[in-house]
Parts: structure tokens; sequence; C-alpha cells
């Protein structure tokens, strides 16, 4: 019998057996691949210190124009976390209500066959490039932008804003529909037997309970509208000053950064400032979605246990 | 009868009664708005995406020509006239090295998170770090490689830097979902196999894999059809406005979404950004719907 075994082509390959190798092999890449993460973020950080023997931090992200040519150069970002504030605030104002609404559609309202059909296009929505979303936002609204605000050129916060928007509302609307599923379907039924329509049983009952999964979505989706880069470059205009209205250019820190990091070289002040960008924007992305990772499995670990 | 209604108590209820049913009418009224604004934002989710995928379909499709894809660009600015075939080249290159790449760690580590790892917390906190991974903007991906692998490891703008930057773009992505394949598979299955005194590694290849293979492709499909259309991540490590020579691991190559990039804020052509939109376009629906079929098979 154990002879049998042991003469098995997978339990003992040229006298070695598989497992440890194999063991050994998968937690290497595992290891060597996590680390990447490590990597990238001490890597950011390190080079984003060295932007501050030029300029303190408050003066970086508060008080000084971005004039990096200048003698000695003036190295500060309010312009650009403005306009990201702006835009990712236009996308969030209209892709929060439109994609609670749309899972509110999928998950208590459409008929399954409508709502096979309506996830995979979501799906889509979310899957287009950055790049051809910019370009799309280029040949449709800032053309139209053109001819209704009169403008001389329609590149805009608005018009970036609004292009973002339509980016993050399938991610808005994937997770409220799975916060929403998550809902037991007793809650529904008791719900309707009392009498009561079905608006009150959604709005009293079932929101209540979904709610912290589709606020934990929206956090997250603010996250992902920070990080846009290529729409946001191609749609808020490029502009150095800082936005005061919906119709004025920006330049959002994705933005920034991939305009000016081929032209920076490695060592100087401008260089670092640009990580320092990076870093703001890095660590920005990372509190928010390490905090709503704990926090779930935290909930998670509750209900388990 | 009549004296209870004109009772102080029989009044009460008449208002009261009253009450209820104006109420019940608000919010039969309410039920229904809502029903209608529902009804309008799935439409909204339905028409959004076909009408910009149609109106990109649309206008890519008169420009897409058999030699639109076959020829190199031409005129002045370049990208006039000619066609996208460097681009092409080029963007198959950057992702199939990362591919080559970000598929076998990728897999591995799956296999080590599902298979082989003892203990319940280190693969939750292996899994926090991916996620997070997967959240870093492809921008940040773009600026690390460029300032560590071109510059600082002296790799250049080349399609070795640029696949290698989408490599980490892909990695966690593939990792999560082969890992979710990997768990899909039935208990049972796996402890009967086991049972049979063979080896894990045993199991892994001919049980485990076999059963989770479309799970694990749909996600590298996804993965791949995302990397391809990313322009931030190549924009500074492997793309330039024009190369002459077919792609080579340390030389730098056109790539699609960058192309794209380039017609556009110069202004050199929307046509051929259409049709450089079109391509890009018909990648992304080949990757969803390879991706739509195997889940397809995969539930079955």
């Amino acid at each position: 019998m154990s002879t049998q075994f042991a003469s098995h082509p997978a339990r003992r390959l040229g006298g070695l057996t598989l497992d440890p190798l194999a063991w050994m092999l998968t937690l290497l890449a595992l290891v060597l691949g996590v680390s990447t993460f490590f990597l990238i973020v001490v890597y950011v950080l390190w080079q984003a210190a060295g932007v501050f023997g030029a300029v303190s931090l408050s003066e970086f992200l508060l008080f000084e124009p971005w004039v990096p040519l200048a003698e000695p150069p003036r190295l500060g970002i309010l312009h650009a976390w403005v306009s990201t504030v702006y835009v990712t605030g236009i996308a969030l104002l209209v892709a929060v209500p439109l994609g609670i609404v749309m899972a509110l559609f999928i998950a208590e309202i459409a008929p399954t066959a409508v709502r096979n059909i309506l996830q995979p296009c979501l799906e889509v929505l979310a899957g287009i490039p950055s790049v051809v979303y910019g370009f799309f936002g280029y040949v449709t609204l800032v053309v139209w932008f053109e001819h209704i605000f009169d403008m001389t050129t329609g590149v805009s916060i608005l018009a970036a804003g609004l292009i973002v928007a339509v980016m993050v509302m399938p991610f808005i609307v994937s997770t409220a529909t799975e916060a929403l599923d998550a809902v037991p379907r007793s809650f529904r039924e008791t719900g309707m037997s009392l009498g009561v329509t079905r608006f009150y049983v959604i709005r009293r009952i079932i929101l209540p309970r979904a709610m912290p999964g589709i606020f934990a979505g929206i956090v997250l989706a603010f996250a992902r509208g920070i990080g846009e880069t290529l729409a946001a470059l191609m749609l808020a205009g490029n502009s150095l000053a800082v936005p005061k209205e919906l119709l004025d250019r920006g330049q959002t820190l994705t933005g920034l950064i991939a305009t000016e990091l081929g032209e920076a070289a490695l060592g100087t002040e401008k260089f670092a400032a640009l990580f320092a960008a990076s870093a703001v924007l890095m660590l920005l992305i990372l509190l928010i979605n390490g905090g709503i990772l704990l926090i779930k499995n935290r909930l998670l670990c509750h209900a388990q246990g | 009868m009549a004296a209870f209604f004109s009772s102080k108590t029989g009044y009460y209820v008449m208002h009261k009664a009253e009450q209820l049913l104006l109420n019940n009418r608000r919010a039969v009224v309410n039920d229904r708005v809502f029903w209608l604004l529902a009804w309008t934002a799935g439409a909204i989710g339905l028409l959004l995406p076909l009408s910009i995928i149609g109106y990109l379909l649309f206008h890519g499709f008169q420009v897409l020509s058999w030699s639109f894809i076959s020829e190199v660009p031409r005129g002045y600015p370049l990208g006039v006239s000619g066609g996208i075939l460097p681009a092409i080249q080029g963007s198959l290159a950057v992702t199939g090295l990362g591919l080559a790449v970000a598929f076998p760690a990728a897999l591995a580590s799956a296999i080590y998170l599902s298979e082989y790892a003892r203990s319940q917390r280190f693969v939750a906190v292996m899994r926090f770090f991916t996620e997070c991974l997967a959240a870093i903007p492809a921008i940040l991906f773009g600026v690390f490689g460029y300032a560590f692998l071109v510059v600082q490891f002296g790799f250049g703008i080349s399609v070795l830097s640029g696949g290698l930057t989408l490599a980490m773009l892909m990695y966690p992505v593939i990792l999560i979902g082969s890992y979710s394949a990997f768990n899909a598979v039935e208990r049972p299955l796996k402890e009967s196999a086991l049972s049979l005194g063979v080896s894990r590694a045993y199991v892994i290849r001919r049980t485990l894999l076999p059963k989770a293979l479309p799970g694990i492709i749909a996600a590298t499909v996804l993965a791949a059809g995302h990397a391809v259309g990313s322009a931030a991540p190549v924009l500074f490590t492997a793309s330039v406005v024009q190369t002459r020579s077919s792609p080579s691991l340390d030389s730098p190559v056109m790539t699609l979404p960058t192309h794209l990039y380039n017609l556009v804020s110069e202004a050199v052509s929307f046509e051929h950004a259409y049709g450089t939109a079109f391509v890009l376009i018909a990648c992304l629906l080949f990757a969803n719907s390879c991706a739509m079929i195997l889940r397809h098979r995969l539930r079955k």
C-alpha cells in the first residue's frame, strides 16, 4: 500500500516531494507581490520628504502658488487640491442620488430580466477607459458648454465633474445594490404584510439597514474620484489658478502630476513636490480604503462570532 | 347611531378615519412617485452606457478601415493620416509582458492563500494589503514606475518599464479574482480529493485548478482589458508620441490610450481619435463578454 503511494507521480518528483516546493514557490510569489505595496508606499513617501527642505507643510498645502520655474521655485498645491475637491464634489453630488435610486430600482423594483440587462450595461460603463471618457467629454460636453454658456473653451471644472460622475456612478450602484441585496427577504415580507406601501417599507425598513454599506460605497467612490486622472486632465483645463466657480478652469492633483512629471528631473525640488502631491493623494486614498476595509472586516467578525 | 356620530367620541373616530384616509392617499402618491423615479433611474442606467458606447462606435466605425489598423501613422502633425498599427503592437507588447509577470505571480499567491496558508489571520492581513494595493490609483503606479524603474533602475522609457508597471496594476486584481474562484470550489470536493491520500499539489493541479479555471481566466481577462485602456501608468514609463521600429523590450513604444490622448490634447485629428477609441471600446467589450461567458459557465 505505502509503496503504491510512494511511487505516485505527484507524490514524488525525482525523489523530492512536490508539496514543500509548491508551498515555498507560492509563498515567495505572495510575499514578492504584496511587498510591491510597501515598496510603492515607502518609496513615494521617501521621495516626497525631499520637498520639505524647500517649503513647510502648510506653505505647500495652503499658501504657495505653483511656480516651479521661479528662482527659488515656489511649490504649492492649493489650486490642485481645491480643483480635486470641486471635481469630485460635483461628481458625487450627481452620482450619489442617481446611483442610490438606480440601486433601489435594481434591488427592489426591476423584474429579473431587466436587472440581468442593466447590470452588465453598468459593468461596461465602469470598464470604459478613463482616456476614452476624457475624449467623449471633449467632443460632447465641452462642445455643448461652448454653445450653452457662450464660453471660448468649454473645458471646466463642471465638465470634468460631470464625466467623473458617470465614471463613479456604476461603482456606487454596484456597492449599494450589494448592500440592499444583503437585507433579509423576511424584512420586506413582514413590512409589506402590515399593509404599508412599498416605498414606506424601502424608506423605513430597508434603507436604514443598508445605509452602512451604501455609505461605504460612497466613501470608496470619493477615493476613486480623486484618483481619476486622464478624464480630469483632459476636461478640467490645466489652469494654475485656484478655481472659484463651476465654469472656471482648474487642474486636479492627478492632472498636475500627469502634466509636470515628464519635465521634472530626479532629485530636483519640483520632482520632490510632485511626489509630495502623489503622497497626499495616496495617503488619503489608503486611509479611506483601509478604514472601510477594517470596519467591514470587524463587522464580518462580529457577524460570525 | 346618529347620536353616536354627534357625540364627542364619534366625532373623534370620524376625524381619525378621515386623517388615516388622507395619510393613506399621500402614502400611495409617494409610492407612485418613487416608482416613477426608480424606473426613470433604471432607464438612465440603460441609456447612458448604450448612448456613450453607441456614439463612440458609430463615429469610430466610419473611420475604421483595414488600412487604419494595419498602417503606421503618417502626415504632419503625425497621426493626421495613416493608421495606428504601432500603437496596437505597443499596447499588446506592454500588456502581454505585464500579464506574463502578473499572472503566474497572482495565481501562485492565490493558491498559497486559499490552499497552503494555515493561519486565517495571515490570510486576512494579506488580503487587506492586496486590496489596498488594488485601491492605489493608476497614476501613482505611473509615478512610481517612472521614478523607480525608468530613472533609478535605468530601464528607460521602454516596454520593460511599462510592462512591469502594468504588472503591478494587474497583480492585485487577478489575485483577488483567483482567490475567490478557488474559494468557490465546493469544500466536499476538496476534502474527498485530499482524503485519497495524494499531495496537496496534486489536488490543486487536478481538482481545484480545472474547477476554478473559468473564474481565474475571467478575472485575468478583465484585468488585462483594464490595463490595455489605462493611459496613466504607461504615459511616463513606456510610451512616446512616435516610433519607427517594431517593439522590443528596451525600446519605447506607442500605445493605444496614450495615442488617443495625444491626438486629442494636441488637437491632431479627431477622426483618428474616434478610430482609436473604437479599438479601445472593442477591446473592452471583448474582455467583458469573455468574462461574462466564463462566469456563466462557472455558475452551471
